[in-house]
């Protein structure tokens, strides 16, 4: 993935990942103050007997004369229409209640209308600084975003009052999405004490529970059951039990085991929406699109407020917009793969996404000692809120790409301006993902699986080089690195703007570290201890015979080492940058050569937008020194480079240095950046055929009319050329004919025709 | 096809040289920058207009072309130039091009120029007394405000933007500079640049660099008016020079035949067998490309006799 677009992930994949937990049947009220007479109503509902819950909760809503009572009462007849008009009629009686801010607030929870969420709560604490119920209802809208803050809510509220068993089961909750398990677990004790002495609902502990013992591996292979019979003996129509085990799996990227149990919970609990939308999320992710749209289309019929819901299933109506492309795998060198491609860009997009996906097979088969079991199935879209929705529900998120096992979805070239995605290194990023999930059975720590893809960017994929941005090597020098049993948290609950993009840098150190210090096979070794469930700490000590502690201090000492240039001296480094910089912004072309080569001596990683060579680069080639722009250029591109425009300007000038080899690789791996450039396929289609390379030159001609250039005669040409030199003589013939047809004076096409059909008659 | 509407509609004494054409046919052009409102839109206008200006000069030797820009570029200065065509001939051929910002308040379009600005009913009004062949182009914000008013049967107009809503600053004249002297623009590759090439190129160009930036294209240019195919705006290559001959008139002669023939066997494409119809069309391709030769080869022989 490009490093310099790794900050966009910010907290998006996890909330995609768990789009955003639709409406919940069973909702548990913890209030203590709640009346006596909405707590029976209560208990009939979390005993799973409906009917008498719904009666209960009828009366309630028919005798009460209190619009808040009344509104709780609407709530637990589902009926969120009549309980949104009765809290506000409520808050318009006693504008200044925080009692019904907060209930309020709930029902936004449930419609998904977050920001509406937080609006009352933030007025409730406006009006009652210290009030508990207002903070932990935050830090749940928190939660469910995977935002930082919400922790330290939680601890507020505990401080306060460490008997609000809703803190307890937040923070647990929390601690078992971040593989926090043993403080999850101790979380998990307290919460059972205080529903044992409050007579509260235990179901959401055994849920929690569940899902800790599946995760460990305890309980695997029957989904916790000691906690599931628990759980059904109090309610057997208790879903949520196996969809917070599900919750937990899709965190950890186990989509078919959570799959099977969401199809537990929709068969104990048919009307659990949130359950059937996340069991439709899942099949799609499995690649199974048909069963995944009727779940959701049963999800949108109890739970219309769902925007991912709905998002989805409009985008599963126009995927008859995409074409279906399938590789049979034939020899060793030719993997099963299925590609999704719009159709306005199949046709452009295939040649290379085929040739690197099986590149990306071949390599990551090799190095990891695993072969796929099923066909990859890549899916790029032209419409980056289509690829949001797709793999999250949600457009507007920042990624790139997702791996969901076989299934890969990302940004397509077009989906994003020119140099600010190099999709290439995407591919190449998640189908490393594939490989790391799969040879694990999804049982890989995030860090190790990011860590992976982000290593074999910068050692075998397009652009090798390592990429390390600036704001890491700032993240460095201010102590932000992580331990390595902390690092998942770094991606799924950031506590600073850019702390998962600086995780995956670390990540992608960290295997950097361990292939030097230990060596890649031991990377490989680290990898597959992780095939059951095992510690960070255990797997460490079994593949390299090291201590986590042991382990941190070594990587810390490596990256000081690394970086040791910079890191003492990371203010002249900015200084001098922005001397460079704002030297070339005045174009005082002398100016920026000597403070951009001090920069570059201290450390050469920064090769994103805005990078020194590229400063350098501009300098040299305004000064008029074209040797020194193309060395420049040629140590951007080594150190990992990879902006079109900047490696085009290098193919020039290797071209016009009679470097012609060298200039086809570097135009041929602009492609990997920037695709869809007519004038750049025929560029190299035109250096193919120089260089005696037809074959090449076909796919580049073939590609330009598949962008449906404006000068189809020149492209048919240079095909009917390049199929000639591969002794295609009739296609050759053919495509000359084709490039006479769109331009019948064509003398060059006219002169091909003639000495072919030298004999002809007129 | 486009050659052969060209050769049917400038004639072919114009397509053999500057001496017969400037008898019978002269190509007037009109390019103005208008005021930019800002440094950087000035300048780019500025400079846009003095490339067209260059381009249309290298494209067509024989164009009298008339740049306004700065100061100079003035409503005064407009309406005297097209004053001043009015006793053109309808074999004519004149070409506007107003580069700069536009505005639409809904009924009038008006080109920004230091003092009244020009609006469509100037133009309109301007224009209505000129005989000859007329394009055009407004390569302006809110340009498609005056396409209603300025469509006529001699007239082909051309305009950056759809409506008079698309506001934001046009590209569409930095890529129809780039058309009058590009190869690429010339489809057909028969040496000329149309009115209708130079427009599908910036269109192209235009809608790529929008793609490329992945920005949301704020400008859809128009081209309204008949014969935009027929409309040469440049030459390229060995057209540049011919001199006047009997031998190559009757090989051009020969050459429009068999073009005729070509587009014949293209018109039947969709109701033939695709084998049947590229061996049809091979056979005049072919008689093509050998008068072709014979033309170059002509041109070749005159062209040293002229040296000698």
């Amino acid at each position: 993935m490009n490093m310099s677009n790794v900050v966009k992930l910010s907290i998006a994949v996890m909330t995609l990942l768990v789009a955003a937990s639709p409406v919940r049947a069973l909702v548990i009220d913890y209030d203590l103050a709640r009346i006596a007479e909405l707590k029976v109503c209560d208990d009939h509902l979390y005993r799973g007997r409906t009917e008498a819950a719904t009666e209960c909760y009828t009366d309630v809503f028919t005798e009460a004369r209190n619009n808040m009572i009344r509104g709780q009462a609407a709530m637990g007849l589902r009926d969120l229409n009549a309980a949104n008009a009765l809290y506000r009629a409520a808050l318009q009686r006693d504008p200044q209640s925080v009692l019904t801010r907060v209930a309020w607030a709930k029902l936004f929870v449930q419609t998904h209308q977050y920001d509406e969420a937080l609006k009352l709560y933030r007025e409730a604490l406006n009006s009652d600084g210290s009030n508990v119920y207002a903070k932990l209802g935050m830090a749940q809208v928190y939660a469910e975003r995977f935002e930082g803050a919400a922790r330290k809510l939680v601890a507020e509220a505990l401080q306060t009052n460490n008997q609000f068993i809703e803190a307890h089961l937040l923070l647990a909750r929390m601690d078992v999405e971040e593989g926090r398990l043993e403080e999850a677990e101790k979380g998990l004790d307290r919460a059972q004490e205080l529903a044992d002495k409050q007579k509260l609902p235990p179901l959401e502990i055994y849920a929690l529970r569940a899902a800790l013992d599946v995760i460990r591996g305890d309980d695997v292979a029957n989904d916790g059951a000691k906690w599931v019979k628990r759980a059904l003996d109090y309610n057997p129509h208790y879903g949520s039990i196996f969809e917070t085990q599900a919750h937990m799996l899709v965190m950890r990227r186990r989509y078919q085991e959570a799959a099977d149990l969401l199809r537990r919970a929709v068969q104990v609990e048919p009307t659990l929406s949130s359950a059937h939308a996340e069991l439709g999320a899942n099949l799609l992710r499995l690649g199974l699109v048909e069963e995944g749209q009727k779940h959701l289309a049963t999800a949108y019929e109890g739970d219309p407020y769902s925007i991912t819901t709905v998002n989805t299933l409009r985008l599963l109506d126009r995927f008859n917009e995409f074409e279906n492309i399938s590789i049979a795998p034939q020899a060793a060198e030719v993997r099963a793969l299925e590609m999704r491609l719009h159709r306005k860009e199949a046709s452009a997009l295939r040649p290379y996404v085929e040739q690197l996906a099986q590149e990306s097979m071949a390599t990551f088969a090799k190095r990891y000692r695993f072969e796929p079991k099923k066909a990859i199935t890549v899916e790029m879209y032209p419409n980056h809120d289509d690829f949001a929705v797709r793999v999250g529900g949600l457009p507007g998120v920042g990624l790139l790409g997702v791996t969901f096992g076989y299934l890969v979805a990302m940004d397509s070239p077009s989906g994003r301006a020119t140099g600010e995605f190099h999709w290439g290194s995407t591919l190449w990023h998640e189908m490393a993902h594939v490989f790391t999930l799969e040879a694990t059975d999804h049982r890989v720590p995030r860090w190790l699986s990011e860590g992976i893809s982000v290593f074999e960017e910068w050692r075998t994929g397009p652009t090798p080089g390592v990429i390390v941005t600036p704001d890491v090597i700032a993240a460095l020098n201010d102590g932000k690195f992580l331990k390595i049993e902390d690092l998942d948290s770094g991606f799924i609950r950031p506590t600073y703007q850019n702390q998962v993009q600086v995780s995956y840098t670390q990540a992608g150190l960290t295997c950097l570290f361990i292939e030097e210090r230990y060596g890649f096979d031991k990377l490989v070794a680290l990898l597959m201890q992780f095939k059951r469930d095992v510690p960070v700490s255990t797997a460490l000590k079994a593949s390299l015979n090291v201590s986590a502690a042991d382990f941190d201090k070594g990587f810390d000492e490596y990256v000081k080492k690394r970086y040791a240039k910079v890191l003492s001296k990371t203010d002249e480094w900015q200084q001098l940058y922005d001397a460079a910089l704002q030297a070339a912004e005045k174009e005082d072309w002398p100016a920026v050569i000597e403070p951009a080569k001090k920069t570059l001596a201290m450390y050469t990683e920064h090769v994103a937008q805005g990078s020194p060579f590229l400063l350098l680069a501009k300098a040299y080639e305004k000064l008029n020194q074209p040797e020194q722009a193309l060395q420049t250029l040629l140590d951007y591109r080594r150190a990992g480079g990879w902006d079109p425009d900047a490696l085009r300007m290098l193919g020039k000038a290797l071209q016009t240095a009679k470097r012609d080899r060298e200039a086809i690789e570097v135009l041929a791996a602009a492609h990997y950046a920037d695709p869809l450039n007519a004038e750049a396929h025929l560029q190299l289609g035109d250096a193919f055929l120089a260089a005696k390379r037809p074959r090449e030159a076909v796919r580049e001609y073939q590609v330009l009319l598949a962008l449906d250039t404006h000068d189809k005669a020149t492209a048919h040409l240079g095909l009917a050329r390049a199929l000639q030199n591969l002794g295609d003589k009739s296609a050759s013939h053919r495509n000359v004919l084709q490039a006479l047809e769109a331009a019948p004076h064509f003398k060059p096409a006219q002169e091909m025709l003639l000495e072919k059909t030298v004999d002809k008659p007129e | 096809m486009r050659i052969v509407q060209v050769l049917r509609g400038i004639s072919i004494a114009m397509l053999l040289g500057s001496a017969m054409s400037a008898a019978h046919a002269k190509h007037y052009e009109l390019i103005v920058g208008g005021i930019g409102g800002e440094a950087e839109y000035e300048q780019r206008f500025r400079e846009q207009a003095n490339q067209l200006a260059k381009a249309v000069q290298h494209a067509s030797g024989d164009a009298q072309v008339t740049l306004l820009v700065g100061e100079k570029a003035t409503r005064a200065a407009i309406r005297a130039t097209l004053n001043e065509w009015s006793a053109l001939s309808n074999d004519d051929q004149v070409v506007i091009t107003l580069i700069g910002h536009g505005t639409f308040d809904g009924e009038e379009y008006r080109f920004n120029v230091p003092g009244q600005d020009v609006t469509a009913n100037d133009l309109r009004e301007w224009l209505q007394p000129l005989q000859s062949k007329q394009l055009i182009v407004l390569a302006t914000s809110a340009s498609g405000g005056a396409l209603a008013k300025l469509q006529s049967e001699k007239r082909i107009v051309i305009t950056a933007t759809k409506s008079g809503g698309e506001r934001n600053a046009t590209r569409f004249a930095e890529h129809w500079v780039q058309a009058l002297s590009a190869s690429e623009a010339d489809r057909d590759k028969n040496e000329w640049v149309t009115a209708q090439e130079a427009f599908d190129f910036a269109v192209r160009k235009v809608a790529d660099a929008y793609k490329s930036s992945a920005s949301l294209a704020t400008e859809h240019a128009r081209l309204e008016g008949k014969r935009a195919e027929a409309m040469a705006l440049g030459r390229l290559g060995s057209l540049k020079e011919m001199p006047n001959d009997a031998e190559l008139n009757q090989l051009f002669a020969e050459r429009l035949r068999i073009e005729n023939d070509f587009e014949a066997v293209k018109s039947r494409k969709s109701a033939m067998e695709v084998d049947a119809y590229y061996s049809e069309l091979e056979k005049t391709l072919i008689a093509l490309a050998k008068t072709q030769k014979r033309i170059d080869s002509r041109q070749a022989t005159l062209s040293k006799g002229v040296g000698r």
